[in-house]
Order: structure tokens, then C-alpha cells, then sequence
């Protein structure tokens, strides 16, 4: 019951966050016509007039980048409760362990040798998938390696696993800038961009390029709830109880960054989500996974919308990168967590 | 024959741990693992468990070799309570004794049930909705158990399809007061009454005395004395696996063997002659 209620409580919120967000820009559109215009879609009519021109800029212009901050800020956040499970940690996030710039160096070795690839790489939705499987490889070679750097048969021990973070960090960022140094000036100022992480680029094209990449971890991971939560109380606890553990710790793996690397080679690297969403969630659910991994993904695709409608909002015309927002609000939040950390270790 | 160990031999970081144990135990047996520290206790026990893998020698689970079975076989047929569960999450009572019915699948009611009567069982209803981190030591192994007992159970009672079932005990009592550690290996007892085999490490001499069919004496990763109590526990083996002296006693109020540590001069004669010599050296 208790279940029921917390996720339809906020998946309404999300519906009227995602009307909102879709209505507000240059242009306002009043949450009804928003409403009014999506559901003829779907073949509703409502005793709504809309003029034609509105109902393009919001199919064609707003409503495919909330979307896509919808899928992103969902599938993030549900990748940082995955990782903080397989590595039975809080404080594992994408992008503080170097999942995510594992992706983007994937990502960044396609935009700059886009011109030596065949052409058929380059057209359309294919060269979105590239991007995509190259930021795959990139971010799995990283989540291993992090794994092999900080995983015993007790969890991860947190330091080696945020040192390992910091390394690998180090390693991909400078790959990334040694791709940036030897890239044209127009390859240049989009991998900056991109390095920055934004919804900018939002077109149906991207998130239908994106939407299997996350669908599928966002289906599956909740099917692992039981599983991740036996997990919690070790490995070897785990296996006498009945649980798979090593094919468990390659699907998580798999599924969480299959999502940070689809992510990131769409909107570059939105830090934090994954680590802010799941904590906070978490004290309102409890530990377990069954209730956090849907609570989770609703309540991160409603930050990413609020924060991407923000980004474009505060200094229109201009935007603003989201993952500027997000690395604002969630580094202190790190912080924080850090200090609740070092109180619990003097007790 | 529910557990049918030869010539088990582990060797960890190449250190030899066990070497070449053989043994036997039935259905609806109690039999205790027992020896110094670091003579194999917990090891085998592991071994047990499916925790190493890599052993030599045969060990067969109601007929089965254990390599051969898949983890969630092996956990229909075998429960296990370990030494120490580290768990920072506050996962309350009932969902952690929930947590034992994993390997059966989401079947709401009759895991309720189970869930229920397993709590009763180990007296932590009134905690279930408590979290874990809150929980003492004690009420903590309690927790536990009952989570190793709902894994056992297929019905909400004791003689609920358990027969044949193992249940392995690593130091199960530890930290729990006088009364819930007799009613923690009373419990043991009865499912062994219903068909279970429950192999358990124990320390204490009187609780092995008291509630063993059968001991196993490990001593340096081989078993040096097995039988029952009165054939294990005499003064000679425990002199030679422990190395200290003690007097088996009887009693008319007791129907086991009594162990009375003598005074410990032997003992202290023996760390004054390391100090010594340590000193000199």
C-alpha cells in the first residue's frame, strides 16, 4: 500500500512537472493547451483551441528534450542506486568513480575522428548508435577497472574506490582534452559543450537513439530488487540464500552502464544524480530496492526536467548547461555526505 | 547419507587449511565441529557452504557432489548462519528474515506465514517493523537465525518439509545472553527431531556436551577424535587439541559429561617459559 502510494504520488508529480516544462520557453503555452495538444495525439480530443504554430514548436522543439531529460534523469539515477547495490555503497556515482568519463572519452574519439570514418557511420540515427557503442566500451573498460581497484569479497572498500575514481578521472580526462588539443575548432567548441553536459542537442532523432539503451536497464534493473537486497548482506550471505552473485554483479554492471554510457554520448556528463537521487530517496523508503528503484527513477527523471527547464529559462535567450546545475547542487551535497561519513567513523 | 565428506583437503594462499577429513552424518542428526583457533573450524564449515570451491576430495550432498549443484540448489537443501554479517543498511526485522525466502520465489502468503512464524519462533516479533542497526548485538544473531530458519522452512511449522534439509551453525550463540543461546540450539535440536541434519562450530564445552549426537575434534586441519561425547570429550583429547588440562566430571543432575578447566598453572608455567625465552633469545 505504502508502495502503491509513494509511486503514484510521484509519477503525478512527474506528469505535471513534464506539462509545466513542456509549456514554459520563449514561447509560454498554459499547461492545458500542453495537455490539450498531447493527448490529440494520442487521438483525444479536449475542448482546447490551440493554433497549429504552438502545437509545432512544442512537438517538434520542447517536447522531444523533456523527454529526453525525462529518460536520462530516470535512468541516472536508477544507474547510481544499481552501482551503490553492486558496490554496497552509498557514495558510488557514474561519474565520481569515472564511469562517465570513461564513456565520454568513447564518445569524444568518435566526434573527432568522424571524418575517417565510412560514411555510413556518419548519417543519421547510425552515427547516434556509434556514439552510443563507443561510449559503451569506454564506460564498461572503466566500471571494471574500477572494480578490479576497489572490490573485496565485503564490498568495496570506499577510499580505494573513490581514489580509483580520482585516477581514472585523471586518465580520461586527459585523453579527452589530448582529443580536444588535436581537434578541429568546430570539434573543439562541441566537445567542450559536451563535456559541460546538456539536453541542448534534444531531437526525436537522439532520444529515439537513447531510448533502448535506457528502457531496457530501466525494465530490468527492478527485477533485481530482491536479488540486491539479499546482496546487502555480503557476498558469501548472498549465495547461501540462493542468489547468483557473480552473474547479479555482470548483469548490474552491464545494465547501469549501458544507461551512463547512452546518456553521456546524447548530453555529455550530468554529474551527481546518481549519487543525490537515490540518497535522498532512500530515507524516505528505506534500503530496500523494491521501493527504491522506481521511487528513484520517477523522482530522478522530475530533477532532471525542474533542472533542465532552469538551464534554459534563467539567462534566455542564452542556456545554460544542465550538468552546470547539477554538479552546483550535488557537490555540496557530497560534502555533506562526506562530513555524516567522518561523524559516523569518530562515534 | 545426507552429507557425505572424504578426503577433504583446502590449501588457502598456500597454506594447507584441511587435510584429507573424512566423515559421515544422517538426517536428523546434531553434530558439532569443535578444535583450538585456526584448526580448520570455520573452513570446513565454509566448505560446506559452497564458499570454496576449489577443495579435493569428494563432498556429497544428499547424494549429490556439491560442485555439481547450482547456488539456489543449494540453497533449497542447506541453510547457513555465519559468524559475522556486516550490514550498514536499515533494513528492518521483517524484511531481513524475509530475505530468507529468496531462493522460493514471491509467493506473498505462505512467506508471510513463514516470515511470521520464523520471527515467533526466535522471539523478534515485537522488533519487526524495528531496524537493524538498532538492534543489539544478540538480537541481531537472533534476527538472523530466524532468516536461516524461514530459508529451511517450506510450511509456517517445524515439521514443514525440512527433512533432509542441512543447516550449518557457524558459532551461532555468540553474543546472545543465556537463555536465547539455550533456545537458539533448542530450536536446532527440534529441527534435527523433524529431519535435519545441523552441523554447528561451537566453543563452549557444556553447550557441545549438552546438545551434540556426535563431535568432530579438528586438530591442525585433520580430525583427531570423532564419536559421541563421551568417546571425544575425554581429558586426553582436549589436552591434546587445546592444550590445557581439564577434569571430565559426572553428575547425577546431568546426563552429560561435565568439563572443568583445572587451575591453569600448566598454562601460565607455559607463557612465562615463551616470556622467558622470547627475552633471552
Amino acid at each position: 500500500m505504502k508502495h502503491a502510494g509513494a509511486v503514484g504520488l510521484l509519477a503525478l508529480l512527474l506528469i505535471m512537472v513534464v506539462l509545466v516544462a513542456t509549456g514554459t520557453g520563449a514561447m509560454h503555452i498554459p499547461p492545458l493547451q500542453v495537455l490539450a495538444i498531447l493527448l490529440q495525439k494520442a487521438g483525444i480530443t479536449l475542448p482546447v483551441s490551440y493554433d497549429s504554430s504552438t502545437a509545432a514548436v512544442l512537438l517538434v522543439i520542447r517536447l522531444p528534450r523533456v523527454v529526453l531529460a525525462v529518460l536520462i534523469g530516470a535512468g541516472l539515477s536508477m544507474a547510481g542506486a544499481a552501482l551503490q547495490g553492486l558496490f554496497r555503497n552509498p557514495m558510488a556515482d557514474p561519474g565520481l568513480i569515472g564511469i562517465s568519463s570513461g564513456a565520454s572519452v568513447g564518445a569524444v574519439l568518435i566526434i573527432v575522428f568522424q571524418a575517417s570514418l565510412p560514411l555510413w557511420l556518419n548519417t543519421g540515427w547510425v552515427h547516434y548508435y556509434a556514439m552510443n557503442i563507443a561510449a559503451f566500451c569506454g564506460a564498461f573498460i572503466a566500471a571494471w577497472l574500477i572494480i578490479r581497484i576497489a572490490h573485496t569479497s565485503n564490498g568495496a572498500i570506499v577510499s580505494m574506490m573513490l581514489l580509483g575514481g580520482i585516477a581514472l578521472n585523471a586518465l580520461c580526462m586527459s585523453f579527452t582534452w589530448l582529443m580536444a588539443y588535436v581537434s578541429t575548432n568546430e570539434q573543439m567548441r562541441s566537445i567542450i559543450f559536451w563535456t559541460m553536459g546538456s539536453l541542448g542537442g534534444a531531437t526525436w532523432q537522439t532520444v529515439l537513439a537513447v531510448t533502448p539503451f535506457i528502457v531496457l536497464p530501466l525494465l530490468l534493473l527492478p527485477r533485481l530488487a530482491g536479488a540486491l537486497d539479499v546482496f546487502a548482506l555480503g557476498e558469501n550471505e548472498a549465495k547461501h540464500t540462493g542468489v547468483n552473485v557473480s552473474a547479479l554483479k555482470m548483469k548490474l554492471l552491464l545494465l547501469s552502464t549501458m544507461v551512463v554510457a547512452a546518456s553521456v554520448a546524447v548530453a555529455g556528463v550530468i554529474g551527481f544524480v546518481g549519487l543525490v537521487i537515490p540518497h535522498i530517496v532512500r530515507q524516505f523508503t528505506g534500503p530496500s530496492y523494491r521501493l527504491l528503484f522506481p521511487c528513484a527513477a520517477l523522482s530522478g527523471a522530475i530533477l532532471l526536467t525542474v533542472a533542465d527547464l532552469f538551464s534554459r529559462t534563467i539567462a534566455a535567450p542564452a542556456e545554460l548547461p544542465v550538468g552546470i546545475i547539477t554538479a552546483m547542487l550535488g557537490a555540496p551535497f557530497f560534502i555533506w555526505l562526506i562530513l555524516k561519513e567522518k561523524r559516523s567513523l569518530l562515534l | 547419507m545426507m552429507l557425505d565428506v572424504q578426503e577433504l583437503s583446502l590449501s588457502l594462499g598456500g597454506h594447507r587449511i584441511l587435510h584429507q577429513v573424512s566423515f559421515q552424518a544422517k538426517a536428523g542428526e546434531c553434530c558439532v565441529i569443535m578444535g583450538a583457533n585456526g584448526a580448520g573450524k570455520s573452513t570446513l564449515l565454509k566448505v560446506l557452504a559452497g564458499e570454496y570451491p576449489h577443495y579435493t576430495g569428494s563432498v556429497l550432498l544428499g547424494g549429490n557432489p556439491l560442485r555439481e549443484l547450482t547456488t539456489a540448489e543449494q540453497a533449497r537443501q542447506r541453510a547457513v548462519l555465519s559468524q559475522r554479517i556486516q550490514l550498514h543498511l536499515p533494513f528492518t526485522v521483517s524484511e531481513l528474515v524475509k530475505m530468507g525466502r529468496y531462493v522460493y520465489g514471491e509467493k506473498e502468503t505462505v512467506d508471510k506465514a513463514i516470515v511470521d512464524y520464523a520471527m515467533h519462533t526466535l522471539q523478534v516479533y515485537e522488533l519487526r517493523d524495528r531496524a537493524w542497526t538498532t538492534l543489539s548485538g544478540g538480537q541481531q544473531q537472533r534476527v538472523h537465525m530466524a532468516r536461516v530458519l524461514a530459508q529451511l522452512l517450506e510450511a509456517p511449522q517445524l515439521d514443514g518439509g525440512v527433512d533432509g534439509k542441512i543447516l550449518l551453525l557457524d558459532e551461532p550463540v555468540t553474543g546472545m545472553d543465556i537463555r536465547h543461546q539455550q533456545l537458539a540450539l533448542q530450536l536446532a535440536a527440534e529441527l534435527a527431531e523433524h529431519g535435519v541434519l545441523v552441523v554447528a562450530v561451537l566453543h563452549d564445552f557444556h553447550l557441545a556436551a549438552a546438545w551434540a549426537d556426535r563431535i568432530f575434534m579438528l586438530h591442525k586441519g585433520s580430525i583427531y577424535a570423532a564419536g559421541t561425547t563421551e568417546v571425544v570429550l575425554t581429558a586426553a583429547n582436549i589436552r591434546h587439541c587445546f592444550d590445557i588440562d581439564v577434569q571430565v566430571l559426572e553428575h547425577p543432575a546431568c546426563d552429560h559429561p561435565i568439563i572443568m578447566t583445572l587451575n591453569h598453572t600448566h598454562l601460565s608455567k607455559k607463557i612465562t617459559e615463551n616470556g622467558s625465552n622470547y627475552f633471552s633469545a
